[in-house]
């Protein structure tokens, strides 16, 4: 007799069966959502809440197929549904402003990549952000350095894209050449972790860690895309030097003196705090 | 200068820079890692405070970047003192391993 009945059929390929049944449902509620608001059928909030769900629905359908060791609970479900979700409109926004004017001009004629401008400060970006995802993400701990120094150096790109000069040349200063080279100095110091020179900068929990950080970089990109900014006209890109060392003299004056004392106390602070035979003598004096 | 970059984007590049250094702090076992993430989470905040000048405050006003040039002083300090304790701990424990150690004292 030939199984007709859902009830009937072994219990592993019906869990298989409601679980593509769910992640269906859901890529119908996610695309009738985006089309429904594409034709002004329903308003935002409502669209981003019917996604959502559809995310969470094609989020438990899949878990079925793929990162089957992953067990989502009730906590986890929510919150990898919303690191997808983010990414998910991430993609979105990108394809709709980014790849957009690349492509067509205003007018709507096809125009071809022309923007060396725009391809400038991408090339920052993405430099930016590739350094701090290799710092986040290496396993070595002497790569994870060596990103961070990309990282340091796309963010002094980006302070040149923002008009800022000063701030540029003091990036590439202090960062790349004192924090980065005293970050080498540490690590060089100290032992690393483990025995295995591969395995320097281990990781707790990177699987909730980094559904943290696609929470966080989705909220942060919704906010900033969708905020009514109040935005000047004209943007300038005068240079700043000179104006910034009369702001430090005269408005800045007591909060650059203060800066100085902390410098200082930081900089005498460390030699006690690091030096092995001043703390030896401060530990005999103490006792 | 005909762009189609905006305050969205320096804002989204912040974004990612602040999450990926928080993911840093967070997950890191090695202290000199964490401290690594705190350096990106300062440009994140520093990132910010250039491009709202830039786009929000408007020619001729230079606060946000004197701001940027404070956070930079200090994390010059914090790196300082960050490190010195970092070392301090390796001369007491003989590991920068965040997790074992959980003492004040040897």
């Amino acid at each position: 007799m030939r199984r007709t009945s859902l009830a009937e059929v072994p219990s592993n390929l019906r869990v298989y069966l409601v679980r593509l049944a769910v992640l269906v449902a859901g890529l119908l509620v996610f695309a009738g959502a985006s089309l429904a608001h594409a034709f002004g059928l329903l308003p935002t909030a409502l669209t981003i809440a019917a996604q959502y769900f559809g995310v969470v629905a094609i989020v438990w359908g899949l878990n079925a197929f793929f990162f089957r060791t992953v067990a989502l609970s009730w906590f986890t479900l929510p919150v990898f549904s919303a690191a997808v979700f983010g990414v998910l409109f991430l993609l979105g926004y990108f394809v709709q402003t980014v790849a957009g004017p690349f492509l067509i001009d205003s007018t709507g004629r096809f125009i071809g990549l022309v923007r060396l401008v725009d391809l400038i400060f991408y090339a920052f970006a993405v430099m930016t952000i590739a350094g701090a995802a290799g710092c986040a993400f290496s396993r070595n701990i002497i790569y994870s350095a060596w990103s961070l120094l990309f990282a340091f150096l796309g963010v002094a790109g980006l302070y040149v894209f923002l008009g800022a000069d000063f701030p540029a040349v003091a990036q590439v200063l202090i960062y790349v050449g004192g924090i980065l080279v005293l970050i080498l100095f540490a690590i060089m110091l100290t032992k690393q972790i483990g025995e295995d020179p591969k395995l320097t900068n281990a990781h707790l929990a990177l699987p909730m860690g980094a559904a943290l950080a696609a929470v966080t970089v989705g909220t942060l990109a919704y906010m900033a895309v969708m905020a009514p900014w109040q935005l000047t006209p004209a943007p300038s890109y005068q240079p700043v030097s000179a104006a910034l060392g009369t702001a430090f003299l005269t408005d800045f004056l007591l909060p650059f003196e203060v800066a100085s004392v902390v410098l200082l106390a930081a900089l005498v602070g460390a030699v006690i705090i690091a030096r092995k035979e001043i703390k030896e003598h401060l530990d005999s004096v103490l006792e | 200068m005909t762009t189609s970059i905006g305050l969205p984007h320096f804002l989204i590049v912040g974004a990612a820079l602040f999450a990926l250094g928080m993911v840093t702090v967070v997950t890191r076992r090695n202290a000199v890692g964490i401290l690594m993430g705190v350096e990106l989470i300062l440009n994140a905040a520093n990132v910010n405070f250039i491009a709202f000048n830039h786009y929000v405050e408007g020619p001729g006003k230079i606060t946000g970047q004197v701001f940027s040039i404070f956070v930079i002083v200090l994390a010059a300090a914090e790196a300082a003192i960050g490190l010195a304790i970092v070392l301090a701990i390796y001369q007491t424990f003989r590991t920068i391993d965040v997790q074992e150690t959980n003492l004040l004292r040897e």
